[in-house]
Order: structure tokens, then sequence, then C-alpha cells
């Protein structure tokens, strides 16, 4: 198998031993806080409240990114990509293969739609292939809604 | 601070509600039976009961979990350690290869018999079609499901 | 099928305890297989490594027997799926004539012990006197002196025919000849009249009889035999039985641990993203949300990657999700699958007749096919693949006060020590590497970059560190089997013989035979290869270039079949006229499939024939071409590994081979666009389930017990081309390029 690489390595090894300069270190390393140590306040975002929200969004969609993309003409993942979801009909992001359920569903995505939608997809579309990602807290919702449509203007 | 009841047991975990099953069971209870796959439901390593029922703990928060029992496969033996009779059929047809996906898989198939105690072919493969094995033992998992459901191995008199 | 499994399961890591015995260690004791021939006795070295109480005595490197008359195989190679602890005991406990429910198993520590033992001798001290019978032929230089090397490196099919032929089943011998010579002279008669069996030493016409324990200190002591005699196959008692694997309990319980389960107290999580495409570096990044985020130590830019450390993975995993990152420009930004092809058929054309570099040639292959009755001429393709083993890569470092201690599941321990000494620039002495069992090998985990990476997140952070890759980093940062392309002109003689072939093909790895066919009797032939940068890292993937050369010969002879009027099996017989050993296992494979025989409209049977890692493997695919897509029903499998150790097992390797390998040619693809890998999860690199596994039905044929071929990779070749044969025999259709899936059927 592809080990002559390390081959000419271990025949060294066997005989005196093997070296090497060490791997290289971090070039940038922010350390937030030591183990153990309690956990700093979350550091306030800086701006208007709006922004915040949108932050607060963005690591929120973090659950989200295994499945969605959200920058324009990023690929489609195990979700369609969710740029400019805002005022289209559902299951029309182009190459994505969609439930019969949602492309029969008549939803256009508004903020109240695209949040009962969040709060439970199966039980709102029956038969979704969105099974995972439910997001429970109200909050949270809102804020990654606000981060999808932060996503459009930039 | 989540209540939880894993196995029969409770306990309260100080984690992010969000915080997927998964992870609760692996890191915060040390029950690392249950396997991490793919993160997004489509590999089943991670099955495990909620109520009995099989969830992808890699795609369900923990806070999802309140007030119900998760049984992991540390919880599906008897309290004086006999294996439940799935795992019984898993060893006698030595099902498992390398067994990463092995948890997944006997979680899947034990919520199958206790819903539909003598599945046909098809239904055994509508069941177990969320769970991959790369090692590709299908065909063992089929014949110990069968053998736990004390179905004939269609295999053998085909052979 | 199988008998109950009484054994014990394998008991994992316990020489890391450290338990130091007393008076068992015996200075000068006699060892065998290579351990003697080493500078110095190591067995005082390997004693407190390997022994676990103080009743415990190590005979030789590879097997200990304690108080309880337990005995105990010692396996240098990892457990990954294959069974080989259980096969490699069997081959032990049989020539000791051990009990096999008092047989326990222990992988052998990454120690060089193991790895410069038994083969790596025929390399480091070629002169040494052994049996021939241990002296099978391996081609291939650069292939052998790997494994020669990496004897603890677990990959090639090697473990049973090379470590269990020559080293496990020696040391059982020769440790049950210096059971016999201490109880011989303890009871003062001739060895001869001495028997053993189940563990017990007889001397009948005494009526003494005693467990091996009684004597293994004094066993300790005695002489190395030289030469050890070797039972032959009738008086197997272990070997070729489906004995239960041992690894197995563990495995349905939930207790088995594998490298992603490692528990160092106080360790902490971290996620990581590489550079998307081979080469960038990380130039920037902005971590302002991830910094924010509950449970967040640690941001690191590594240069080629990003890490978060975090007291939970999941948390590290969210954060990593918020960064943004800018990574430099490469070469390769720009490429894409469809210009890589381009590239591969450029290179091709330019060799052109006469370029490129010779493998094989006998014969003049030019004159032969401008004077064939019958010409023809064929390229296949076949992509990238991932290995997606089940368990996504990982590790757990731990570098701290000059010493490291790693924790993960690789094919090689004795690679990734190394590969963690370098990483945190310590000597291979000061690291302690913890092997665990694999979920999935594959190849794969024959890498280190995996133990690199948490090896230098651990050195920057100070305290113990998982580090484990989401299913999208597993699938985008693999080390490929190589997209490829290969050309073919065949020709025929007036009666349908073949009796040209030239190939020329992009790449080679390894085995360096693959791409060769030196069982087909074609008097004349020329293989060559051109090397063409394939912009994606290789890595060896279950059975390596036979993968797809397995693919590419098989589908060109079946062309030739058909070409010259004759049916696949009957044209493989004609080339196989000569080899009766070949012949064998092809005609049974035809037989049980029932060669020939009708079968509904719309399906259609498939052949192909592979010999590889010195198993030789013919299969028929029945295919069901009714739907919209190929439904592959049946596999009838015919294969000669020279002896079964343990026949369940290698039916389960070949059922296994067969599900990795349908994978492949049903689905797998990894394809290039920007230079990055498209492919992500097992939503757009789709895995064979349940539904889909066709039945397997195996005939085992034992050709030549002194020459074993391996069990885990053989099953793979033939798969790809018996189902597109099928496939062609169903529809006219001819499968040049694969996946399958990038085909219309309807």
């Amino acid at each position: 198998m592809a080990l002559a690489r390390n081959i000419a390595c271990l025949v060294i090894l066997a005989l005196t031993a093997c070296s090497s300069d060490p791997a290289p270190g971090p070039t940038e390393q922010i350390i937030v806080r030591e183990p153990g140590a309690a956990p700093v306040q979350p550091v306030a975002v800086i701006g208007d409240p709006a922004s915040a929200l949108v932050a607060e969004g963005k690591a929120v969609f973090a659950n989200c990114s295994a499945c969605h993309a959200v920058e324009q003409d990023a690929p489609n993942g195990a979700g369609p990509n969710l740029f400019g979801i805002f005022g289209k009909p559902a299951a029309e992001v182009s190459g994505f293969s969609y439930s019969d359920a949602l492309q029969a569903s008549g939803i256009i995505w508004t903020t109240a739609e695209l949040d009962g939608y969040i709060a439970n997809p199966t039980a709102k579309v029956p038969g979704t292939t969105m099974v995972s990602g439910a997001i429970e807290d109200a909050a949270k919702r809102a804020a990654v809604i606000a981060y999808l449509e932060s996503s459009m203007a930039n | 601070m989540v209540k939880l009841s894993v196995n029969g047991q409770s306990s309260e975990v100080d984690v992010d509600p969000a915080t997927p099953i998964l992870w609760v069971v692996r890191e915060n209870l040390k029950l690392a039976g249950t396997k991490f796959g793919c993160g997004i439901a489509q590999c089943g390593a991670c099955t495990v009961h909620l109520d009995g029922k099989p969830v992808r703990s890699c795609s369900t928060p923990v806070s999802a979990a309140e007030g119900k029992n998760i049984t992991t496969i540390e919880g599906i033996a008897a309290e004086d350690g006999t294996l439940h009779k799935v795992q019984q059929a898993w060893i006698a047809a030595q099902v498992p290869q390398c067994g990463y996906c092995q948890s997944g898989q006997i979680m899947t198939a034990v919520a199958l018999l206790q819903k539909n105690p003598q599945p046909s072919d098809a239904q055994i493969d509508a069941a177990m079609a969320g769970n991959i094995c790369r090692c590709g033992m299908y065909n063992r998992i089929r014949q110990a499901i069968k053998a736990a459901a004390g179905l004939p191995d269609v295999r053998e008199t085909l052979a | 099928m199988s008998e109950t499994a009484t054994a014990s399961p394998a008991k994992k890591g316990k020489w890391t305890r450290r338990a130091f015995i007393g008076a068992g260690v015996v200075a000068g004791s006699a060892l065998v297989v290579g351990v003697a021939v080493r500078p110095g006795n190591p067995i005082d070295r390997l004693n407190p490594l390997l022994a676990s109480g103080e009743n415990e005595q190590l005979l030789n490197a590879w097997v200990k027997v304690d108080a309880d008359n337990i005995v105990t195989a010692v396996i240098p190679h990892v457990e990954m799926g294959q069974g080989v602890y259980t096969a490699l005991a069997q081959m032990l406990a049989d020539e000791m004539d051990a009990d096999w429910n008092k047989v326990r198993i222990l992988e052998a520590p990454a120690d060089m012990q193991y790895v410069s033992d038994s083969i790596g001798r025929d390399f480091l001290f070629p002169n040494l006197d052994v049996p021939a019978i241990f002296e099978p032929t391996v081609a291939g230089g650069i292939l052998e002196l790997a494994q020669a090397m990496g004897l603890q490196f677990t990959g090639g099919s090697y473990s049973v025919r090379a470590t269990g032929q020559r080293a496990m089943r020696t040391a059982g011998a020769a440790a049950r000849e210096m059971l016999v010579a201490a109880a011989a002279s303890e009871w003062q008669v001739p060895a001869s009249e001495i028997s053993t069996a189940d563990s017990m030493i007889v001397h009948a016409s005494s009526g003494r009889s005693e467990p091996f324990a009684k004597f293994a200190l004094a066993a300790a002591e005695q002489r190395l035999p030289a030469k050890p005699t070797l039972k032959s196959p009738e008086n197997y008692k272990i070997m070729g039985q489906p004995k239960a694997r041992h690894d197995i309990p563990e495995k349905v319980d939930g207790s088995a641990v594998f490298g992603i389960d490692a528990d160092v107290p106080g360790m902490k999580y971290a996620a990581v993203k590489a550079a998307p495409v081979v080469g960038a570096m990380v130039e920037s990044i902005d971590a302002s949300t991830a910094k924010t985020m509950p449970g967040v130590l640690q941001i690191l830019n590594m240069g080629d990657f990003v890490a978060v450390v975090a007291d939970g993975y999941w948390q590290a995993q969210q954060a990593l999700n918020t960064i943004d990152t800018r990574y430099s420009k490469t070469d390769g930004d720009e490429l894409d699958q469809d210009a890589l092809f381009a590239r591969y058929a450029a290179y091709l054309d330019e060799a052109g007749d006469e370029g490129g570099d010779m493998e094989t040639e006998s014969g003049d292959p030019a004159k032969s096919f401008a004077e064939a009755v019958t010409r023809v001429e064929a390229e296949y393709k076949v992509p990238f693949l991932a290995h997606a083993t089940m368990e996504p890569m990982n590790c757990t470092a731990w570098v701290r006060d000059g010493k490291c201690d790693v924790w993960s599941s690789h094919q090689a321990p004795v690679n990734a020590r190394q590969a963690a000494a370098d990483a945190a620039g310590l000597a291979f002495e000061d690291v302690t590497y913890h092997n665990a069992y694999l979920g999935g090998g594959f190849g794969r985990r024959s890498e280190s970059d995996n133990i690199i990476m948490a090896t230098r997140i651990a050195k920057a952070t100070g305290y113990p560190v998982k580090m484990i890759w989401s299913r999208e980093e597993d699938t985008t940062q693999d080390h490929y089997r190589p997209s490829a392309t290969s050309r073919f002109r065949g020709g025929l003689d007036q009666q349908g013989q073949a009796v040209s072939w030239s190939n020329i093909h992009t790449h080679l790895f390894d085995p360096k035979d693959a791409p060769t066919l030196p069982y087909y009797n074609i008097p004349n032939h020329r293989i060559r290869k051109v090397d063409v940068p394939t912009q994606l890292r290789f890595g060896p993937w279950r059975s390596v270039d036979h993968s797809q050369h397995g693919f590419f010969i098989e589908s060109f002879v079946d062309e030739m079949a058909h070409a010259a009027g004759k049916d696949g099996y009957a044209f493989r017989r004609e080339l196989l006229a000569g080899s009766p050993r070949h012949l064998k296992v092809l005609d049974t494979a035809a037989k049980i499939s029932g060669w020939g025989t009708p079968l509904p409209e719309k399906h259609g049977r498939g052949i192909a024939f592979v010999p590889s890692f010195g198993s030789i493997v013919a299969q028929v695919a029945e295919v069901d071409m009714s739907g919209s897509r190929p439904k592959v029903k049946k596999v009838y499998v015919a294969a000669d590994p020279g002896f079964v150790i343990n026949p369940d097992g290698f039916i389960a390797q070949m059922e296994s081979a067969i599900a990795y390998g349908l994978t492949a040619a049903l689905y797998g693809e990894i394809s290039i666009k920007d230079g990055r890998v498209q492919q992500s999860n097992f939503h757009d690199y789709p895995m064979l389930r349940i539904n889909e596994m066709p039945e397997v039905e195996v005939a085992l044929i034992n050709g030549d017990h002194q020459r074993l071929g391996g069990g885990g990779e053989p099953g793979l070749p033939p798969i790809a081309p018996a189902v597109t044969n099928a496939i062609f025999a169903a529809t006219g259709t001819r499968i040049r390029e694969l996946p399958l899936s990038k085909h219309s059927f309807a």
C-alpha cells in the first residue's frame, strides 16, 4: 500500500532514530478562556440592535449550515440554498430535489410562514424531507430569520 | 439545566437545550456506545429511542427529550446482563465487522420488532434503510432480525 | 454457522497498565521468530508491556500463558472488522494445541519490536535461516518493502498470509515444543512420548496430565526450537473452522471502544476545517462571532486549517461554522472534473503508441494488432472515490512536559506514533500511542494526517484535546482512490482467440501488478502508464489499483469475447487453459450461478475474474434491468485463497467487499469543481443500503495450503465488471464509465 513515503523514515528508525522538524504551530491563537474558568459574558455586539440580532442569527444558523447554504450561488446541500428565499414560492430553488409535499404546499415564504415552518417543519408540511433542524425557541427563530433576510441585502 | 431520563436513570445536565442528544449522552453522560456518523440524520449510527421510538440523536435537540425516556444501546440488555434477543441474534449471525454502525442498527431493529414482531422483507427494508453499514453486512442484519423474530431464514432455504 | 462465542473478548490497552511482574521474567529465555535475532533480549522489556498480572509468563513475543491456563495471542495487527484478531489467534492456537475456549487476544503495543520481527527480519536480517514454508512469493519491490517494514501495518490483505503464516503459526508451534520440552525434563521422559491437546500436556503411558500453565515458566527457559514442526492440513483442528469472532460480543452492547471514544480526564473538543483546495493556506479568519459563542475556549489558525476548541464538540463545530475564512490562491483553483479528464486524455494522446512508462511487454503487440482479423478498441473512465469510513477521522492528543499521549484508530500504529512525535517535536520514545478499534479502515486509516493535526492542536493548547472531523470534512479532505482513464487495443485471430493486448492508463500506485494479466494466455501484450497530476491526494482504497483495473481489464475482456462471437465464460476459459487452479475458480463460479440457464426478460448475467492479493476470485452477477435503474439481484462468488483459515470470516469479507465495490459501481463519485471536492455527506455521496444489497453465495476452494492469499480486498475488483457485463448481456449497452448513476436506462 501507499507507504512509500514512510518507508525511508522507518528504515532509518529501525536502525537509529528518525526526527524531522516539528510541524508548524498556530499562526493566530485566540484564547477566549482557560478550561475550567467561568464562561465569559458574551461580548456585546457593537452597533444597532438589528445587527446584534443578525449576529445572533448567524450563530443559530450554524446549526442549519450542515444542510443549507445561504451565500449566493453556493451549492445546495442536503437542503436547498436559502439565499433570497423571502417572497418566493416554496420548492423553487433550482437543482434541488424537493419532496412532493413541499411542492404541493402552495407556501410563499414570508417571515411568518418561515417562522411556522422552522418551528416544526413536519407538522406544517407533513411529508417534507426536512426532518431535523426545527428551532423551538421563538427568539432564536426570529434571529435566524433576521440573519437570512440580511444575507439578501449584502 | 436539562433534566433527563436515560436508560431508566435520572440526571441533570448543564447544557444548551439545543445540543443534540448524541453529544449529551456521549460527552456529558459518558455513554459512548451511541455513535456520530454524519450529523444530518442520513446514516443512523446515532439512533436512540425516545419513549421507545427510534430517533436520530445527532439531529434531535436534548430539549425534545425532557419528560421522555431516552434508551441507548447500553440500556437494552436485561438488568442481570442478559443480552436483548436482537443482540443475541446479532452474535449468532456474526453481524458486525468494524462494528461502528451496529449500535444504531440494533436500536432500529429493536424498535422495529417492538412495533412489528413478524416483519416481512419489505418491512425490514423500510425500517432499516436509514441505517448505513459501510462494511455491507446487510444480509446478516436481515438474517439476525428474522432469527430474533423467530422467522425462518430464507437465505438458507435458497442456498 | 458459527459456534457460540465462549472465548473472552479481546482486552485492549492492557499493556498501558505496566504491571511489572517479579519472578516471571527469565533472562535469556528462548524466543521465536525474529525476536531472538534482535540485539539484546527484548522479553524483559516486553514482559511488563504485555503481562498484566503476577502469574503470567510471556513465552515469546506472540503468546503468553497465565496461571489459569489462559493462552493469550498477541496480535500485531489492528481490528477493523476483517476478523484478523480471531483468524491469527486460530493459527497460533492450532499449532500450540491450545484450548480455543481458553484463548484470549491482545493487540500488540505500538512498539518497534513488532515492526521489525518476522517479516521485517527478511529485510534487516536476510541471512536468518527459516523454514522454506515461510517464504511465500510476494510480488512488487516497494510493496514488499512497505509490508516488510510495517509488519504492524494492517492492509494489503496481508495479515493472515504473511504474519499468520510466518509468525503466528511458528510462534504457536515453538511454544508447544518448549512446553513439551519443559515437561519432558521435569517428568524425565522422552519428549516424543508426550502429546498435547486442549492446553494440556499429557504423558499417556504414565497417566500424567498437566495444564500448560504448570510448565509456562520452565518453558520460557527452554531453547528456541530452530525449526518448529508445523501441522499439515489434515491435523488442523482450529484452522479451517468457522470460529466466532472474538470482537463481536463487545460490538453489540456498545462497549467496544473506538478511536473516537477516547476518554481522557480534562479533555476538550476540537472541530476543524482545512483549506478546501489542496495546497491552499488560510490567509485570514474572521472569528468575531465564534469567540462570543458558548463553550468556546480557543480559536486557532493553524496555517493549513482552522480549529475551534470548546467544552463540547457540538459547541466547537457550531462556532467553527460561523468563521469566515480567506484562503490563498493556488494553481488548482480553476480546475474541474471535465478539465481533469481532458488532461488525462492529453497525456495519453501525447504518449501515443510508443510513449509512457513500460510496465510489461511480450511478443510484438503492434504487429499482432495490425495483423489481427478482428480489432477491438475501447476507453474507460472511473472517478475519484472517498473511503467514507463510518467513524469519521478523529484523534485525541495530549502534549505536556516533554511527553505526548495519542489516542486514535490507525492501521499502522507505529507510523501514527512517529507522526505524533514529529508533530510534537519529540522523540519516538516520548510518545505513547493508544490504538482502539477502527470504525472502518479500508486504507483511509493508513494515513496520519489526523494524528498530526490533533497533536499540533494539543501542543498549542497544552491540555488534552479530542479532535473530530465532521462528515463534511471527512468527505472533502480524504486521500482518494484516483480518477483514471485507461485505453485498450485488442486483436483476435481467425478462431476468435485473443492474440494481442495493448493498454495504456493514467498513473499507477499499488500493487504494481494490478494492470497486468499474467494468468491470461495472450501471446503479445504491452502495458504502459503515464503519470498525470491528479489534483487530489491519493490514498490506498480497498483493493487499491485493482479497484479500477479489475473494471478496466474485465470489461475489455468481455468486449473482446463479444467481438469474437463467444460467451464471456467460454472466452475466459480459453484464456486460462493451462492454469488448472485458475480454471477451477472460474468454473465453480459459473457452475453455482447456473451460467447459461434461461433468465427472465431484461435480466442478465455477467462474469468477471480477478486474482489479487494472492487470492483468486471469480464472480457472476445477476442483474435485473426491467426498471429505470440496475437492480443487482444476486452475486455468486468462487474464491481460492489457498487455504481458508476462518470460512465464515472469509465469506463475510466477500459480502463486505461486494457491498463496498457495488456502492462505488452504482453511486461512487467524488468530483472537482473550482479545485474543490463537490460532495460532502451521505446525501450526495450515497452508500448502498439494505434494500439494494444483493444476495451473496460463496463457494470456497482450498487450492494451495502453503501459499495463502488475502481476504479483505480480493472480493472487490470483480464486482463492478461483473455487474456492467451483466448490464451488457441484458441490454446491449456497454458501460465504459463509472458510476452507473451517470447513465440513463429508462
